[in-house]
């Protein structure tokens, strides 16, 4: 069914636009406390309660819709939108979400949304906040000075879904054209707040706390401190907090892959079952946990206000390496998943930092490295202590952050600066409370997520895998160790093993053989794919009685000579790989996406993989040489 | 909260922390000049530096609208200050 009007949400960055359309709409929106979360246009469709069907959409934050915009920055995008419903004559509805805590900055964007020439609403929301500071707003005053419809209201008001959604249709309908005439916007917003009793004690109350938490967190020197005691306690507690839960959903899935061969006996559906799937898409998802700790902790950080306070503390060190306090948003979101992150790229105003900063982001510790990580640790570092192995986890993420800066730092010499340096500018927000129930939102969704990837792609290709480790290929099977069973001499000779082979030649000096190339060529698309190729290679080779997990198969793994396969090297040269191979199909797409260009995509391919491969073999001959 | 002349204090990275001053006028071009007064850096706004990043870094500053905001260095060299600074109030 066509809707009646198109309600475009409007409103000057982190004024709360996207907590209020997740309020009408019950949608799920990113929503954070910070400048810039919204790149994306986001759109739903609402019923009023008089029957009209609204199609709200949620724009990036702009500061202004007069004069020039950067077409590819998120402010561009939101412009893009107001231009386009205008010249094709939408049935257009501006609704201007405005921070009412900040209320004479969001009146001067007010001021412009009115000679638009189509209806206009304001709302204003934070209301509850504006109260915590001891001020009222006079909404009533305030539209018959703009002219306009105004409600306040803040995102968590009770009713607040059937109120907003009738305005609108209200306001549709009256098509009210606003008036065009300036305001002196500082009076006017003297004149509408009104402050309460102790009104001053209040406000001066609220903003003694945000200085108090700011004297601390942007101090010179205990500002990076706390930050960097912050990100190693992070990345620590996705290691360490989750390992636990890991152990015991291995454990799980080996009982269930006895239970599987209890019944079935060991012929090729019991193979299947067990080795394919358990031991393909099972051995993934036992790192779930670890996935929805990250997205937690990313949550808390982004809610509370601190990641302004990160881009503070960070803006110099960036700029060194050639990229902007701006970048640090993206790079942070990349260590969930450099595929938002890229897009959330548009909030650099910068161009040049804007293309290395998405250059660079297939660098960060994306959450699909994590089973890959966990697996080597706990396999080739199981008699190291817990804070060894945390320490080691901890470092890898770091890795990646490093091998970032420097990789800025040489492209500097070879990207080209489009245009001119544009400075930073951005917005410190307030802190805030997170709400519990936002934070478990995003979790499970982050969960859900996950749990659907391992339940199709991941479970397709593990099937794929066992499939063609079954089928025989044009390769001998002289690998197969001294004694082994005739399926994992089957193994050995299958189509998968020899395309493991032909890699030899470049992956020996790094230590791997043809089942971790195996692995490489199967997670080229999506690295989850490592450990998920490992555990149905493994889950052969275990052998048909052998419910061992997978950490000790690859331990006990062997040569054609009988030699242990793998040993801590392995493991370095492997993580090395990973830490700076662009293993993922999605990403690559999005670089392309966000560049309009196929350079750039075949650029980070063909830089991170062979900057992986010559770390990958350093690492192999050093540890080697240092008895590893 | 006693007002003193400091001609030296022209533009907004000579101003100390927990100083304020009125912005006077953009050194840039039109349309950055336009981007910074919509995000609220106008001419006419009182701006109170809070806190300097160390090594050159960003300005925490605040301006009347109540909002605050991280400033870069350049940029900051680049709005121009009335003549009367105050303490900050």
């Amino acid at each position: 069914m066509t809707p009646s009007c198109v309600v475009a949400l409007v409103g000057r960055p982190n004024a709360g636009k996207s907590s209020l359309f997740n309020a009408v709409t019950g949608g799920h929106a990113k929503v954070g406390n910070f400048p810039g979360v919204t790149v994306e246009l986001l759109d739903a469709q609402v019923r009023a309660l008089s029957g009209e069907l609204i199609e709200l959409v949620d724009l990036p934050g702009v500061y202004s819709i007069e004069g020039e915009a950067d077409p590819e920055s998120d402010e561009g995008h939101a412009r893009q939108f107001l231009d386009r419903a205008r010249d094709e004559h939408k049935p257009l509805v501006i609704a201007q979400v405005l921070d009412s805590t900040q209320l004479e900055l969001g009146l001067g964007l007010t001021l412009e949304l009115r000679r638009r020439g189509v209806p206009v609403i304001v709302l204003a929301t934070q209301h509850d906040a504006l109260v915590k500071q001891g001020f009222e707003l006079d909404a009533a005053a305030l539209q018959e000075a703009l002219g306009v419809d105004v409600l306040a209201t803040s995102a968590r008001a009770p009713g607040i879904k059937e109120k907003v959604s009738q305005l609108l249709a209200d306001v549709w309908r009256q098509q009210r054209k606003p008036p065009h005439g300036t305001i002196d916007v500082r009076k006017l917003a003297r004149q509408v707040l009104l402050p309460k009793e102790n009104a001053a004690q209040s406000f001066a109350r609220v903003r003694r706390r945000t200085e108090r938490l700011d004297a601390v967190l942007l101090h010179p020197l205990l500002g990076p401190l706390v930050f960097l005691g912050l990100m190693t306690a992070l990345f620590a507690a996705v290691f360490m907090i989750a390992e636990p839960v890991t152990a015991l959903i291995d454990l799980a899935n080996q009982a269930l892959g006895t239970r599987i061969e209890g019944v079935l006996g060991t012929g090729w559906l019991s193979s299947l079952l067990v080795d394919g799937v358990l031991g393909g898409a099972g051995t993934v998802l036992a790192f779930l946990p670890q996935i929805v700790i990250l997205t937690i902790a990313m949550e808390l950080i982004d809610a509370s206000g601190y990641l302004a306070r990160g881009t503070y503390l960070v803006d110099r060190a960036l700029r060194f390496a050639g990229l902007g306090g701006r970048s640090f948003v993206p790079l942070l979101t990349a260590h969930a998943c450099a595929v938002p992150a890229i897009t959330s790229a548009r909030i650099i105003r910068d161009p040049g930092q804007r293309l290395r900063t998405i250059l660079v982001l297939p660098l960060m510790t994306c959450s699909a490295r994590i089973p890959t990580y966990g697996l080597l640790i706990t396999t080739f570092f199981s008699d190291r202590s817990a804070w060894f192995k945390g320490a080691m986890f901890v470092g890898l993420y770091f890795a990646g952050i490093l091998a970032g800066l420097v990789a800025s730092l040489v492209l500097g010499q070879t990207v080209k600066q489009t245009g001119q340096r544009r400075p930073l500018v951005l917005e410190m927000p307030p802190y805030r409370r997170p709400h519990a129930r936002v934070v478990a939102r995003v979790a499970w969704r982050a969960g859900t997520r996950f749990v659907k990837d391992v339940g199709s792609v991941i479970l397709i290709a593990a099937i794929v895998l066992w499939a063609l480790l079954t089928v025989p290929g044009p390769g001998d099977s002289h690998s197969a160790p001294p004694g082994a069973s005739p399926r994992v001499v089957a193994m050995h000779g299958s189509l998968a093993a020899s395309a493991g082979r032909l890699l030899e030649p470049l992956s020996k000096p790094a230590g791997f053989d043809w089942r971790l190339n195996v692995g490489l060529i199967g997670s080229f698309g999506a690295r989850e794919l490592m450990v998920g190729t490992m555990g149905v290679i493994f889950g052969i080779e275990g052998g048909e009685d052998d419910t061992a997990p997978l950490s000790a198969r690859l331990r006990e793994a062997k040569t054609a000579t009988g030699a242990p396969a793998y040993g801590p090297a392995t493991a370095l040269a492997l993580m090395a790989f990973f830490v700076l191979a662009c293993q993922c199909m999605s990403t690559l797409a999005a670089v392309r996406r966000e560049t309009r260009s196929l350079r750039w995509p075949l650029f980070v391919l063909a830089y991170t993989y062979a900057a992986a491969w010559v770390v990958a073999v350093v690492v192999f001959q050093a540890a080697t040489a240092f008895g590893l | 909260m006693g007002v003193r002349r400091t001609p030296a204090v022209t533009s907004l990275d000579l101003l100390a922390p927990q100083r304020s001053a009125l912005i006077t006028g953009l050194r840039m071009s039109e349309r950055e000049a336009a981007w910074l007064r919509a995000i609220g850096l106008g001419e006419g706004v009182e701006v109170t530096v809070l806190r300097r990043a160390p090594l050159g870094g960003l300005l925490h500053v605040r301006v009347s609208g109540g909002a605050e905001l991280a400033v870069d260095r350049e940029l900051a060299r680049n709005v121009e200050l009335g003549p009367g600074e105050k303490e900050r109030p």
